[in-house]
């Protein structure tokens, strides 16, 4: 696959992806933060600042990202939520409020969807297309149950550095395109370099704030190699996170880094998944999401 | 680096060569302790993560390996060369050692004698099935071994361990009763990359979710591990997992120590079965001090 040539002759792509969870994901994260308003205030400086900052950044450097909004917060931030929408960026469906879905059944878990979809559907006036798993998991049928629903990529399980099928995992034939996944890697998140909370304690061990700059040059690196090697760098931001007064200057460095190549194809979740869908056939064989599947079949 | 005479005790390498890398990698994949307990048929996204050493970062590894001209280990649980047959095979294809490493990453210490046999003897079975080897090196998972452990890998055939962290060169090891020594090739938890790169959540590791550290500052660490046991004339093995290190951003970094290793000059690069028969063949009557460690 090194020789894979992107659209607009590109040797290498990038999806930005932005979580806008505001307070959800953290409660769902860490459930003793409930109550706490002070800690609180720190996932919600989000929406208080943070997704301004994301969206100028993303303005300065024309990139077109995919946001994820879980369907609480469309309700509690309509019009913030229009305002992304109103420039051009995607926005994806997780969950109603970032439910955790190893602690949920599959039943549950389409409600949660529906929710979502319910409530993005009502501030925007269309779907989703796109759809992450708080957590990263689902249960066995929510792939397809996601097709059904007229789902075209997922950005929630790893073990790539391109883009990839998910396997139907229920019966009965399907007419809809196969679900694509956009695989994460955590070194190309923010929340794990930067998340802090004193008490209770995020990240639990309470490790120091790392340094910006070294960050910043590890994220250089990574992009640097999914460029030399051709690959899909699929990045995952948060609005409180990156977008304090001081770190969206790391996010600016990085996307000057990208904008001085010019072979860069910057898409969203849905154009890379349009383009996968049409230009793949299917994943080469020994692909984990394959091994996976029978593994899981015999264990049951 | 200072020009230093050579300590008197130092190590002998072949061909007159100051110090001695070998090069270690643990392809575990997604085996580990949530395979043992299941609870990874339930978890796709921590499945996916370990599955990239085998999928992708593997034969990266393999064409920096070759570009630099120099051999590595692989310690491999026989349940990732069940399900990555060819990418198991082009490690012995292109010049590489294959080493036990459990059969899902078993951790030897907490299995009796019979089940250790068990794991060893059905890995045994996978090498020979799946690429015709028989291999003579392990690794223990998780770096413990029990009382029975030393028995049982000679029993099978195993002539070297690189599972202890205790020392900076080989040194032997005698099972009771059996008179042929077992060699030991230390690592060190400062060139493991779980140390420094490693991060996946749910579960958690770190189990403190401590930072990805910073890469610059990582293969500084790693040079100065390697000027250190050079200007010593010691073994320096490594501890590197391809999800950890073979993943795009880091392959870089291996490069640029591989190559600040090759800038030095004087290194002996080999397989860790490579140091075992030299240490061997130059120590073949162990002192009573050795034969007690």
């Amino acid at each position: 696959m090194n020789s894979l040539r992107w659209p607009q002759n590109a040797r290498c792509a990038v999806v930005v992806t932005v979580d806008f969870n505001d307070e959800h994901g953290i409660l769902t994260q860490e459930p003793r933060i409930a109550g706490r308003e002070k800690s609180l205030s720190v996932w919600r400086y989000g929406a208080k600042r943070g997704v301004d900052r994301v969206l100028d950044a993303l303005e300065e450097f024309d990139v077109r990202s995919s946001w994820f909004v879980p369907g609480r917060v469309a309700e509690t931030h309509a019009e913030l939520v229009k305002r992304i929408d109103a420039q051009k960026h995607e926005i994806g469906n997780s969950g109603y409020r970032c439910e955790d879905f190893d602690t949920l059944t599959l039943d549950t878990q389409k409600d949660a969807f529906r929710a979502g979809q319910a409530a993005l559907e009502q501030v925007l006036g269309r779907r989703a297309q796109g759809f992450r798993s708080f957590i990263g998991n689902w249960a066995p049928g929510f792939a397809d149950f996601l097709r059904d629903e007229g789902v075209t990529w997922s950005s929630s399980w790893r073990g790539d550095d391109l883009p990839y099928f998910h396997l139907p995992d229920t019966d009965g034939a399907r007419t809809t395109p196969p679900l694509v996944e956009l695989p994460l890697h955590y070194e190309l998140e923010d929340e794990p370099y930067f998340a802090y909370n004193l008490s209770p304690a995020v990240p639990v061990g309470q490790p120091r704030i790392p340094s910006y700059r070294e960050v910043l040059a590890n994220w250089k690196h990574d992009f640097a190699a999914f460029h030399r090697f051709g690959l899909c760098f699929v990045l995952r931001l948060h609005p409180e996170i990156i977008g304090t007064a001081g770190r969206i200057d790391v996010l600016r460095e990085l996307l000057a880094d990208m904008r001085t190549r010019d072979d860069i194809w910057f898409a969203t979740g849905a154009e890379m998944a349009a383009w996968w869908q049409q230009n793949v056939d299917g994943n080469e064989p020994g692909h984990p999401v394959e091994v996976y599947a029978r593994h899981r079949q015999e264990a049951q | 680096m200072p020009a230093t005479d050579m300590n008197p005790d130092a190590p002998r390498w072949p061909e007159g060569n100051r110090s001695c890398v070998a090069l270690a990698f643990d392809l575990d994949g997604p085996t580990g302790d949530a395979m043992l307990d299941s609870s990874i048929w339930n978890n796709p996204s921590y499945f996916t993560l370990g599955s990239y050493g085998p999928w992708r970062a593997l034969g990266r590894l393999l064409d920096m390996l070759a570009d630099r001209k120099v051999p590595a280990t692989f310690f491999v649980p026989a349940w990732v060369v069940e399900n990555w047959p060819k990418q198991c095979a082009a490690i012995v294809e292109r010049g590489h050692e294959i080493g036990y490493h459990g059969y899902r990453h078993e951790a030897f210490w907490t299995l009796d004698r019979d089940g250790q046999r068990a794991v060893m003897e059905r890995s045994a079975e996978v090498f020979d099935k799946y690429l015709g080897i028989r291999p003579v090196g392990f690794r223990t998972p998780s770096g413990d071994w029990g009382p029975d452990t030393i028995r049982v890998l000679m029993e099978a055939g195993v002539r070297y361990s690189s599972s202890m962290r205790g020392d900076d060169r080989p040194y032997l090891l005698h099972a009771p009763g059996i008179a042929e020594p077992m060699v030991e090739i230390p690592g060190r938890w400062e060139m493991d990359d779980y140390a420094s790169l490693a991060y996946h959540r749910n579960p958690n590791f770190p189990a403190s979710l401590d930072r990805i550290a910073s890469y610059d500052t990582t293969l500084d660490n790693w040079q100065r591990e390697f000027d250190g046991s050079h200007r010593d004339g010691l073994c320096l093995t490594t501890l590197f997992h391809p999800k950890v290190s073979g993943k795009p951003g880091r392959i870089a970094l291996l490069e640029s120590l591989i190559d600040h290793m090759h800038a030095q000059g004087g290194v002996w690069f080999a397989t860790c079965r490579g140091v075992a028969q030299w240490w061997l063949d130059s120590h073949a009557s162990p002192t009573p001090q050795e034969a007690r460690r």
